[in-house]
């Protein structure tokens, strides 16, 4: 379950103060699988990133399975992602220094778990690039690059997806083909699914869609029902 | 742990050439520290601290005069009671001048001539050329062991003999090295005979430079024995010694050089820290995405640090390896390049203790120079995967960073302390370092604030030069620094050469003498002057010369018990040459007192050098007893001179007023200023000799040519020191050109969709580095010019000339290093095209 009480989030642009989200509350429960739209700045991105727990909010709490994550260190926020989160962005953001199936490994071994290779092998070959494992980031299509990114926030068997313009830097094919793999590996594994998009299309596939403008929610409509 | 051990040896995997400077900065440095202290240890191995070899003895009397039948009483009440001793002979040295016996044969030789007596060794090995051992035999009936140089230089065979003072002598057989090997400065080849033969050759009679020395060989350590010997000589002019003091010395001055040497190669490491503080902090920069990703998938601030961390020390670790690497091609190079002048015996491997310190060095600077940047590593916010934003801003005030700042002083501080072998040598290294920096950093900001000013009167190329110096992330006074300091330390040497071998130029110096007769009799005084008169072509004079010792300071007898004493022993307890005279020289100036007048005075009066007043701590109206061969003169320091020794024909410490020594045992001096032509010189030489064999003849121009050739090379290892400073300058200058690659390729992208060519791109590259070079030139010449007069006027004291084409030609080589080594690592960019950039951006 996720709790969005009162979020504000202002940040300073040059000498004034910038509001990019105000007063959001939300609510979002287990196995859900939200889209949040809207325009150029109107505080998606900032929205999922405090979810997250990447950035601070001004004020107003967020609570992940109870837990109030706005009072959480540094390094008890990685640690909750470790144990909870994943993360997709629209510019994959793989390290460039590591092969596609040492990408995947790294939530696996930053936990210490044992099998990383064999679990990360799994998981390349149900984004279907098994011979493509020991190719580095920029050896990759960026259709591949997101598909890696995919298995790798998968990877850690996370309760709660956050997925950041996926398919953004993709064309449509592959970008159908990307939303297909988020999509049928949240119903597989019942994962809440958070998505931001500009793709009202990919956003009607949703259950719940949360619309914003200039940081304010103007819609929230759950599949069936219109609050 | 596995985490981070994968990810370190993934990103080392994709990493390492970026990291390749840092490297390369390590093992430079690395290499220098341990090519120098090696090449100490296998010197001081080679010249051999077995001082037990060296004095063939463990234990050792001696004097420069004959023994009285006291000093043997006094010696053997001690001896007798000893039970350790196990064996005792005596040998006498002296220098002199020995020519074939064979009158038609051409050349003259200073030789150093030691008579011996059985057994000899008392310890050691002695071995002749052929590698059969030395048979006292030999020198039976006149016979002569000598060392090789002497039959080459004379044109002589084994069999042949050569005439020394009065006797002649054969020679029976040749050595390579006598026992101890060959330590310090030596005047000519050894020539070993009988001690009684030497006793005839009439040098013994002359008041010459002789020493003699009864040498014992003990069962057990001597040290008491040496306390009790010294205990009952108190008063004479008798010295005692033994091994384990000499061992001690010997071992200590290695120790000391080594030290001072390794600071230079700290220097360099330091200078290579400076690069790897450089490139971890641009690599910090370049790997903030990655850094940023690892934290968002859960990995906490202090597991990628030690990533980071466990990369710098492999890194660090490897480059001190491959530094060992480069040590030993260096001691390599030595051994081709300097092998001549160097010991026959000399290993030239690395020394497995040296080359451990060096990697506990590489590793330790590795971390301090990097932990500081890596600790930015704290600061960098996974959002910035959402939003890029400057997030890496440095805190002010951020306690974790100043104590890790003053763990990193304070580590720097230990290493210098550690590598000086002293707490004040190594705070004053690293204090004087800091300094030095900081003025140099100093003035590179200066230099570059003010370049700004000439944006306004340029062209377009130079004016994006100028602005290039200034971009985002610039290098320019890391650059400048480090450049500026490698250029600083070779021009600097240079200069320092150029005024040394200028004031060694025999033929500008027209001061300095060209021959210098000594151990002149009184009654052949008059007749070697007329013969050298005849031969200079100028008037000349004889200066008595009375050899003797300090015997009480004002009273008080010199306590060479005393170890801080002994220590002064060669400086105050040797025996001096004394002249007598009413005028003052040219060269010499009072400082205290005052000179006398040119009559003879009853009380005995002397005039002091400076250096000695200050050694002996004596006023003017002090006095000082001198031991004259045995009889004793109270003198009343009347005034302290100060000798200009550029200009000077002789360096008297001590001068009386006329009226004392006139009746003394004394002999003559003949300083000959006049540049006689060699083949002249030579037969000039030979025939005094011929007449006077006790007479010995320096021959300037033979030691200036020896000095001049030891400057030399000290110089070309100085300078070699140097072009390796100059090195990391270098290297530290192509990590910044690769770390600000990004960003000129992104300019080089704006400016070529803007409309300017490849041509006009090459040209402000060309001009950014050719005024980065000139300014780092510039610094360098500027600093080693100050250095250099410093050092030459008040260390060295000679006249300090400025060389215009040096400094010119400094500065031009350093611009014309950094403007190719710039511009060649650059060029690439110049290549790139527009579009992919400003997209990727």
């Amino acid at each position: 379950m996720i709790e969005i009480k009162n979020v504000t989030k202002t940040v300073r642009s040059g000498a004034d103060d910038l509001t990019i989200l105000a007063d959001v509350t939300i609510e979002i429960p287990d196995g859900q699988f939200v889209a949040i739209t809207g325009a150029s700045g109107s505080g998606k991105s900032t929205l999922l990133g405090l979810v997250a727990g990447l950035d601070a909010p001004s004020s107003g709490e967020i609570l992940i399975d109870g837990e109030n994550i706005t009072v959480m260190s540094e390094d008890g926020l990685a640690s909750l992602r470790s144990e909870k989160l994943g993360f997709i962005f629209q510019s994959f953001h793989l390290i460039p220094s590591l092969t596609a199936l040492e990408n995947i490994m790294i939530p696996l071994e930053i936990r210490g778990e044992k099998g990383a290779r064999e679990r990360a092998s799994e998981l390349l070959e149900e984004v279907g690039l098994t011979n493509r494992g020991h190719h580095f980031p920029n050896e990759l299509s960026g259709g591949e690059q997101q598909r890696i990114a995919i298995a790798r926030a998968f990877s850690n068997n996370p309760k709660i997806l956050l997925a950041d313009e996926p398919t953004g830097n993709l064309d449509s094919k592959n970008g159908q083909h990307i939303f297909e793999l988020m999509t049928a590996l949240h119903d597989d594994k019942k994962t809440t699914l958070v998505l931001v998009t500009h793709d009202q299309e990919l956003a009607d596939r949703a259950e719940r869609q949360i619309r914003l403008r200039d940081g304010k929610i103007i819609l929230d409509s759950t599949k069936g029902q219109v609050n | 742990m596995q985490f981070i051990l994968n990810l370190t040896w993934r990103e080392i995997r994709s990493s390492w050439q970026r990291l390749l400077f840092f490297f390369l900065c390590i093992a430079i440095g690395v290499g220098s520290v341990v090519a120098l202290r090696s090449l100490i240890q296998n010197l001081s191995q080679a010249v051999g601290t077995d001082a037990r070899a060296l004095l063939t003895a463990d234990l050792e009397v001696s004097s420069t005069n004959m023994f009285t039948p006291d000093d043997i009483s006094r010696i053997e009440s001690v001896i007798s009671k000893s039970t350790i001793i196990e064996a005792r002979n005596e040998v006498i040295t002296t220098a002199a001048m020995a020519r074939p016996s064979d009158k038609q044969k051409e050349g003259l030789q200073f030789v150093e001539l030691k008579g011996i007596e059985p057994p000899f060794p008392l310890v050691g090995d002695f071995r002749l050329k052929d590698g059969s051992p030395f048979d006292i035999s030999l020198l039976d009936n006149k016979g002569a062991v000598v060392a090789p140089l002497l039959l080459d230089t004379l044109k002589l065979n084994i069999g042949d003999s050569i005439h020394i003072g009065e006797s002649d002598f054969v020679i029976r057989a040749t050595f390579n090295e006598e026992p101890g090997g060959q330590s310090g400065f030596r005047l000519g080849p050894r020539v070993f005979v009988a001690k009684t033969a030497f006793e005839e050759t009439g040098l013994t009679r002359s008041g010459s430079r002789i020493r003699r020395r009864i040498l014992y060989r003990t069962s057990e350590n001597p040290t008491l024995l040496v306390k009790e010997l010294r205990e009952k000589l108190k008063g004479t002019i008798l010295t005692v010694q033994s091994y384990r003091e000499t061992q001690e010395n010997i071992g200590a001055q290695f120790v000391r050089t080594e030290n001072y040497l390794s600071l230079t190669g700290l220097l360099i490491l330091v200078l290579g820290g400076v690069g790897v503080w450089n490139v971890a902090r641009v690599f910090v920069e370049q790997k903030r995405k990655t850094i940023a990703v690892l934290k968002c998938l859960g990995a906490d601030s202090r597991k990628v640090v030690l990533v980071y961390l466990l990369q710098i020390l492999a890194l660090g670790l490897v480059g001190s390896l491959f530094g060992i690497l480069l040590a030993q091609l260096t001691l390599w190079f030595v051994g081709w390049r300097f092998g001549a002048d160097l010991p026959e015996k000399m290993m030239y491997g690395i020394a497995s203790g040296a080359a451990a310190q060096g990697i506990v060095l590489g590793v330790l600077i590795s971390l301090l120079f990097s932990l500081l940047p890596l600790l930015q590593i704290r600061n960098i916010k996974p959002s910035l995967l959402l939003r890029d934003q400057n997030n890496v801003r440095i805190r002010k005030l951020d306690p974790t960073k100043w104590i890790f700042a003053i763990f990193t002083i304070s580590g720097i501080l230990g290493i210098a302390i550690w590598q000086a072998g002293s707490w004040k040598v190594g705070t004053f290294f690293l204090v004087g370092l800091a300094f030095t920096s900081a003025i140099l950093y100093a003035v590179a900001s200066l230099l570059t604030r003010s370049l700004k000013g000439m944006k306004k009167f340029s062209t377009f190329s130079v004016s994006q030069a100028v602005n290039s110096l200034y971009r985002p992330g610039n290098q320019t006074r890391v650059v400048l620094l480090a450049v500026g300091l490698g250029a600083f330390v070779v021009i600097a040497v240079q200069s320092l050469q150029l005024n040394l071998v200028r004031e060694l130029d025999f033929t500008r110096n027209e001061t300095l003498p060209s021959l210098f007769l000594v151990d002149i009799q009184r009654s052949q005084a008059e007749a070697v002057r007329k013969m050298s008169e005849t031969a200079a072509g100028e008037p000349l004079t004889a200066i008595p010369t009375v050899r003797m010792r300090i015997a009480r300071v004002d009273g008080a007898a010199i306590d060479y018990s005393e170890r801080e004493v002994r220590q002064q022993q060669g400086q105050i307890g040797r025996e001096f040459a004394v002249t007598y005279r009413p005028q003052l020289e040219e060269n010499e100036k009072i400082i205290a007192g005052k000179w006398w007048e040119p009559t003879k005075s009853v009380e005995p009066e002397v005039s002091v050098v400076d250096d000695m007043a200050r050694r002996l701590k004596i006023n003017i109206g002090s006095t000082i007893t001198f031991d004259v061969l045995g009889r004793m003169v109270n003198a009343k320091v009347t005034s302290v001179r100060k000798i200009d020794v550029r200009n000077t024909r002789t360096v008297f410490v001590f001068v009386f007023r006329p009226g004392t020594l006139e009746n003394a045992p004394q002999t003559f001096a003949i300083p000959i200023v006049k540049q006689i032509p060699a083949v002249e010189r030579a037969r000039f030489q030979r025939s005094v000799i011929d007449a006077y064999p006790n007479v010995q003849i320096f021959d300037v121009q033979d030691i200036l040519t020896t000095v001049t050739k030891l400057v030399n090379n000290f110089v070309l290892a100085i300078s070699f020191v140097g072009s390796f400073v100059m090195l990391t300058g270098i290297l530290i200058l192509i990590g910044s050109v690769s770390l600000t690659k990004s960003q000129r390729v992104y300019e080089n992208a704006v400016l070529k969709t803007l409309g300017a060519g490849r041509g006009k791109l090459f040209t402000i590259l060309v001009i950014e580095y050719v005024i980065l070079g000139l300014l780092a030139g510039l610094i360098g010449a500027v600093f080693a010019m100050a250095l250099s007069y410093s050092v030459t006027k008040y260390v060295l004291e000679f006249n300090w000339e400025f060389d215009a084409m040096l400094v010119v030609a400094g500065i031009l080589i350093t611009a014309l290093f950094v403007t190719v080594i710039g511009t060649v690592a650059s060029f690439d960019v110049l290549f790139k095209k527009p579009l992919g950039i400003l997209r990727s951006q």
